[in-house]
């Protein structure tokens, strides 16, 4: 082999392409960022954080447990990402942008000052909306980026408004104060912010009716869709969790759980009809912010944050493995199993028994009061479970018996664990943990929820053409970010 | 309108749509295979017009090449000047570079394809959604009509005015069109969406179990369209009916092109005839033979591989000549194993090993759970309001998983990869004839001995070393949707282990051997042994499913395994210069998920060659041949060539094709970005938030970056050691071949052997003109830096 022929090939073959200075440093900087977050909760283990520097930012339980997060999903998607988008056009910008979303999440959970608070709600909204429509080359992409700057700024300008009217009332710039002077503030303004507020939140978490730009945002690099899906959206559980002694004192809960109840029945209904993957993960996560805000609504503000957390990380991994499960299926209808009485009593044991679990170590639902609905969650979950499991002819009997239990023990202990540890993170932050007495709302959701059950269970939804059809129409994205013509690399 | 006057017509206007194949069995065809009836350089620019597309490589690429060498400057000036261009090359390049795409537009047509490819996109899922579309069984025409007054798209209110047909839809909608129009009216409407269209025409071919269930044809995909063109009072005449005026660009383009092949041509003929040839007489004796496919990838390993030991390697299609389809014993799933050209006349199903009855039943108990597994993610995750607490349940199981991968991807691939537990280690196949397989009994005897005869005739075996392999290919890669089109092309997009294995089997049966004695005269040792193996072409391992290997042969099998690890260790070498373990490096892009050019599959494929390995055998052909083992002197009708041209360079061809357009345009006819791609229905990709189904292959597999290209688009050179006559014979006698070459979809280039291998390339008119070959001297070499088509000696 002569010594020109090697050379030429060796440059043919190059690959990967050359990797740019930002796709080397921003994954080191989101590991090295997680690192000493994980080692600053370490040392402070025992007494509760809760450093004031001046009147700009603060550092409690609520900013390491949020920063430990994002820096987490920041570093797993920057590392992917260094790979994945090799030979990107954009990828530098892609690194630029994603390593700035996670400072502008760091400065929001940080923010005591108002003005930062805002900014940085600004900031996630502008890095959200340049990493949709990253790809300046597509016009579907441009326009895609353009229909999310259009929430993300609607969500910004209500929400700084909504602070305005506080900070001018009670005279407050910093949160603190603001949240300790909310009395003096008159009852008709403090709703009319805390409605401005919602609003603001509920945008950013694409809740019905506001849920448009997340279904058009599949033009976004599939790591800065794990992004959006596992960071940005929680927005809505950070901003309520920040501002829960607003949501008690204008008993606006109610309303929350009515927006976040009906998001996820809705949206995990249509999330049945969809056949392109990315969008079936978005119509999950619009149902998974739905339940969020509803544990808001239920006094759960902590709960909530528990459920953004591991609800990121489910939809992270789901997001990166996007490209797995092209595989050749048989058409068949799902078998309508009957299930014997014997089994029956054995759903209903273990599902009674997989809720008392919970309530014991987590202490919700040990009272009369909203943290009975999860409680019920939490026994329908593992009835479904169980359900699938005891008719399930290739187990023997033994594995049918032992391995429901097995299971839900592990998910609730593990679940209990990260509860306690966010309860006890958040400890210092007021009405974070406000459960409610019973209401005729609880109620009625209570029952839709078990109503939606049995219409999954049973198949019913088959028999109504015209919701299918407006749930189709319901999820489908922004007619101008789709179609319009991908030109080639010049 | 005549309802068969309709029907002629819709076939008529769908020949020019493509056939989109599904990605879990991804087949690299030709996107305009509709075209093939006329020359290349005729279709392209009908091509373009059609579907707005793209369709010569960019002005920057021939730039690329030139500056190379690799399209040489002594080829290119003849070439213009006979074409009566007497521009300088440069300034030819700066007027190409000078054009740019042409982005067809049509805004009124955009509502009407969002609302087509809603409802497609719905009607053709294949399992992704629980909910799937109300009245799918009643066929694509009838299920809209049904929900079409739900649709607030279309603000009806009711259905009693849409046809009770799609004929009638069809009919009416026509109504006003000029009788002269309807033609390119049609072919508009098909052409505005190929990659949806060309999958329910790969439907309607197939017949597919979905299609079974699921019917949808072009024709009542129209009466949709032009449907609901009608209720949204589009105007459905408007298309672009121009002819470029005096396309000089696509000249010059068509030129370049050509003159690159050329170049390429002459330099790989250089290479053969300066290369010395073994002579098989002085051989030592043989220690095993590998048969590998003729897919490029398979020249490298079979290069380091024969420099191994004594090794005698051979070219031949994956699939082993066994037309057969595989049913999978996982998921009962059958699924085609041969070339999409061909009828399956067989289907193999596993069963078990006598003596391993006990490991079956584990075997099949594992796969009953996995799939329970599944399942039972799948209702967890879809249930309300289960979903909630599964999410909280699992996610930090979900975090945990997403670290690992993300950090020790290559651990994770070894890992996984050898506690695979195997279905060849405990079953056997069987090959039954697919309109009987009910009856469970095998082929007769005759049929048996036929494959595995022609197997041997075709490419031309003389000698049986203690050991013959059969080496199918496949690839492993994670996070793939593409992960097919890396498999065995002439498998239909699977791995052809199965075929291997099936061929082992019948070429060990004592009744087959006997037989292939008396009636055709081979004659196999009785102490050969045919073993089945895979290559993993992803990492370049290859495994053997040592079940067939009878005692007493440990010690060889020991040496050639040990061969076979410094093979990959070489090969993975020579793909990745730059790595330092390339194993390793190889491991880690099989494993890991964040990975989207986990190998090249066959990017660069340029030539392939039908002869002796010794013709080639002492060249490094990069990878970029096809090779086919062929004697044309054990073939005196000339039936094996003819074989071997109907079957093999068909294929060759699609893959050539395909890779071809897939490069010059790859928004279009290739499905653009991976990372950018969302996918559908279990079977495919769109862009971003939907739209046209993507046909061809990702940016990935063919570009280096989104700039730099990877594969080097030439037309297949198909070398052909055989005489003139032959070859001329066979392609009149084939009309499909025919067109293939003269039509210029790809050369023709015969070596003939009485003349010692002079070189003649096939014209349009089937003529056969000596070309020279281009001699490169290494001095000359240094100097003007144009290696890259320079083959090692």
């Amino acid at each position: 082999m002569n010594k020109t022929f090697k050379r030429k090939i060796a440059t043919r073959l190059q690959n990967p392409s050359r990797v740019g200075f930002l796709s080397l440093t921003v994954p080191v900087l989101h590991w090295g960022l997680l690192l000493g977050l994980v080692l600053l909760g370490v040392f402070s283990v025992g007494y509760k954080p809760d450093l004031d520097l001046g009147s700009l930012v603060h550092l409690n339980g609520f900013t390491l447990l949020i920063g430990i997060t994002v820096a987490l999903l920041g570093a797993i998607i920057s590392q992917y990402a260094k790979n994945y988008l090799n030979g990107f056009e954009f990828q530098e910008r892609f690194m630029g942008l994603t390593l700035g979303f996670t400072l502008s999440v760091l400065l929001l959970v940080a923010a005591e000052s108002l003005a930062i608070l805002v900014l940085a709600w600004m900031s996630m909204g502008f890095h959200m909306t340049r990493l949709i429509g990253i790809d300046s080359r597509w016009s579907e992409a441009k326009e895609a980026g353009r229909v999310s700057g259009r929430y993300f700024g609607g969500s910004s300008l209500l929400l700084t408004v909504a602070i305005g009217i506080l900070a001018l009332q009670t005279g407050a710039f910093t949160l603190s104060e603001l949240l300790s002077n909310l009395d003096r503030i008159p009852k008709a303004l403090q709703l009319l912010s805390a409605l401005l507020l919602i609003a603001s939140a509920v945008i950013q978490s694409a809740l019905f009716p506001f849920h448009r730009w997340l279904l058009s945002s599949m033009t976004a690099p599939t790591p800065a869709s794990g992004l959006m899906h596992a960071g940005f959206v929680n927005g809505a559980g950070v901003l309520l969790t920040l501002f829960a002694p607003l949501m008690l004192k204008t008993q606006t809960l109610p309303l929350l759980l009515i927006l976040g109840g009906s998001t996820a029945i809705i949206a995990q209904f249509s999330k049945l009809i969809q056949v392109q993957a990315k969008h079936k993960l978005a119509c999950s996560t619009i149902a998974q912010m739905g339940f969020m805000v509803m544990q808001c609504g239920l006094g759960f503000f902590n709960a909530a944050v528990a459920h953004l957390i591991l609800h990121g990380l489910y939809k992270a991994y789901l997001f990166l493995s996007v490209g797995e499960g092209m595989t050749q299926a048989h058409p068949s209808r799902t078998p309508h199993i009957h299930i014997s009485l014997i089994q029956g009593v054995v759903v209903g044991i273990y599902g009674v028994g997989g809720a008392l679990l919970f309530s014991l170590l987590t202490g919700k639902g040990n009272s009369w009061d909203s943290g009975l609905f999860l409680s019920m969650i939490v026994a329908l979950t593992v009835g479904q479970l169980t359900y699938n499991v005891v008719k399930q002819k290739s187990l023997s009997t033994a594995q049918r018996l032992w391995l429901p239990p097995v299971v839900f023990s592990l998910a609730i202990g593990l679940y209990s664990l990260l509860y306690s540890g966010v309860t006890s993170l958040l400890s210092g932050m007021p009405g974070v943990l406000q459960p409610q007495p019973i209401s005729i709302t609880h109620v009625v959701f209570a029952m839709l929820f078990i109503i939606g059950f049995f219409v999954m269970k049973l198949g019913l939804y088959h028999k109504y053409p015209g919701i299918y059809v407006k749930l189709m129409n319901l999820t489908q994205p922004v007619p101008t970010t789709i179609l319009a013509a991908k030109t080639n690399p010049k | 309108m005549k309802l068969d006057a309709l029907h002629s017509l819709i076939e008529q206007a769908g020949q020019v749509i493509g056939k989109t194949w599904p990605l879990y069995g991804f087949v690299t065809s030709n996107p305009l295979s509709g075209y093939e009836h006329i020359p290349f350089h005729k279709a392209l620019p009908e091509a373009m017009l059609q579907l707005g597309n793209s369709v010569y490589p960019k002005a920057e690429t021939f730039r690329k090449a030139y500056t190379y060498g690799e399209i040489a400057h002594e080829i290119l000036i003849p070439l213009l000047e006979k074409n009566g261009i007497h521009e300088s090359p440069e300034y030819c390049l700066q007027l190409m570079e000078s054009d740019h795409d042409l982005e067809i537009q049509n805004p009124n047509q955009l509502e009407l394809n969002r609302i087509c490819s809603k409802w497609l996109a719905a009607f053709l899922d294949e399992g992704v959604s629980e909910w799937t579309m109300p009245g799918r069984e009643q066929g694509f025409y009838a299920a809209w009509r049904n929900l079409a007054k739900y649709d607030r798209d279309l603000e009806l209110f009711s259905n009693s005015h849409i046809p009770k047909t799609a004929a009638e839809a069809i009919t009416l909608a026509l109504g006003d069109v000029p009788e002269e129009i309807k033609l390119s009216v049609l072919k508009s409407h098909l052409a505005a969406l190929p990659g949806w269209t060309g999958y329910i025409k790969y439907r309607m071919e197939t017949h597919t179990a979905w299609q079974e269930q699921f019917p949808i044809t072009l024709k009542e995909y129209l009466g949709v369209r032009l449907w609901i063109a009608k209720i949204l009072n589009l105007d459905i005449k408007q298309e672009n009916n121009e002819t470029p005026e005096n396309d000089t660009t696509g000249l010059l383009s068509h030129l370049w092109l050509t003159a690159w092949e050329m170049t390429w041509q002459r330099t790989l003929l250089g290479a053969l005839k300066t290369a010395k040839h073994s002579t098989d007489a002085a051989k030592v004796k043989l220690a095993a033979q590998f048969v590998f496919c003729i897919d490029t990838r398979s020249e490298v390993i079979r290069r380091h591989l024969e420099k191994q030991g004594p090794y005698q390697t051979y070219g031949y299609a994956g699939f082993f000549g066994i037309a057969m389809d595989y049913k999978h014993p996982n998921s009962g799933v059958v699924r085609k194993s041969c070339p999409p050209i061909l009828p399956s006349a067989y289907e193999v199903c596993e069963s078990a090993l006598p003596e391993r009855q006990q490991d079956f039943k584990l075997f099949q108990k594992r796969t009953n759970n996995r799939n329970f597994f599944t399942y039972l993610l799948k209702r967890m995750k879809n249930m309300l309001p289960a979903t909630f607490g599964y999410v909280e349940g699992t996610g930090i199981g979900y975090g945990f998983a997403m670290f690992i991968r993300t950090i020790v991807p290559g651990f994770l691939y070894r890992r996984l990869h050898n506690a695979n537990p195997a279905v060849e280690g405990v079953c056997e196949p069987k090959l039954m004839p697919k309109n009987m397989v009910n009856d469970h009994s095998e082929i007769p005897l005759s049929e048996k001995v036929a494959i595995v005869g022609s197997a041997f005739k075709l490419m031309g075996w003389r000698e049986f070393a203690p050991l013959v392999f059969f080496v199918g290919h496949g690839s492993h890669t994670a996070n793939n949707p593409f992960g097919s089109s890396l498999d065995c092309g002439a498998c239909a997009a699977g791995a052809g282990r199965h075929n291997a294995r099936m061929l082992a089997r019948l070429a060990n049966e004592p009744a087959v051997r006997q037989a292939l004695n008396h009636e055709a005269g081979i004659q196999i040792p009785e102490t050969t042994v045919f073993v089945a193996g895979e290559h993993n072409t992803t990492t370049d391992e290859v495994t053997f499913f040592k079940g067939d290997i009878p005692e007493g042969h440990g010690p060889q099998i020991k040496k050639i395994s040990e061969d076979l690890t410094r093979v990959q260790q070489q090969v993975t070498q020579e793909r990745m210069p730059f790595a330092h373990r390339s194993v390793n490096t190889a491991e880690r892009q099989a494993g890991d998920w964040s990975e989207t050019r986990p190998e090249w599959g066959l990017a660069k494929n340029a030539g392939f060659v039908i002869g002796p390995r010794s013709l080639t055998e002492k060249i490094n052909l990069e990878g970029r041949c096809f090779l086919h083992s062929y004697r044309w002197d054990l073939d005196p009708e000339g039936e094996a060539l003819e074989a071997i041209l109907q079957g093999p360079m068909v294929v060759t061809q699609w893959i050539n094709n395909h890779y071809y357009f897939s490069a010059v345009n790859p928004q279009n006819f290739g499905s653009g970005s991976k990372i950018t791609q969302n996918p559908v229905g279990q079977f495919g990709v769109v862009q971003g938030n939907g739209g046209d189904l993507k046909y061809g292959l990702p940016l990935q597999s063919l570009y280096i970056s989104d700039r730099e290209s990877y594969h080097e688009p030439l037309r297949l050179s198909v070398f052909i050691q055989a005489p003139r006559n032959w070859v001329s014979r066979i392609l009149n006698r084939h009309e499909n071949l025919k067109n293939l070459i003269a039509n210029q979809w790809i050369h023709a280039v015969v070596l003939e052997p009485e003349q010692a291998n002079k070189a003649y390339a096939c014209t349009p008119n089937l003529d056969w003109e000596p070309i020279e070959p281009q001699i490169a001297h290494e001095a000359e070499l240094e100097e003007n830096e144009v290696a890259h088509l320079v083959f090692a000696q």
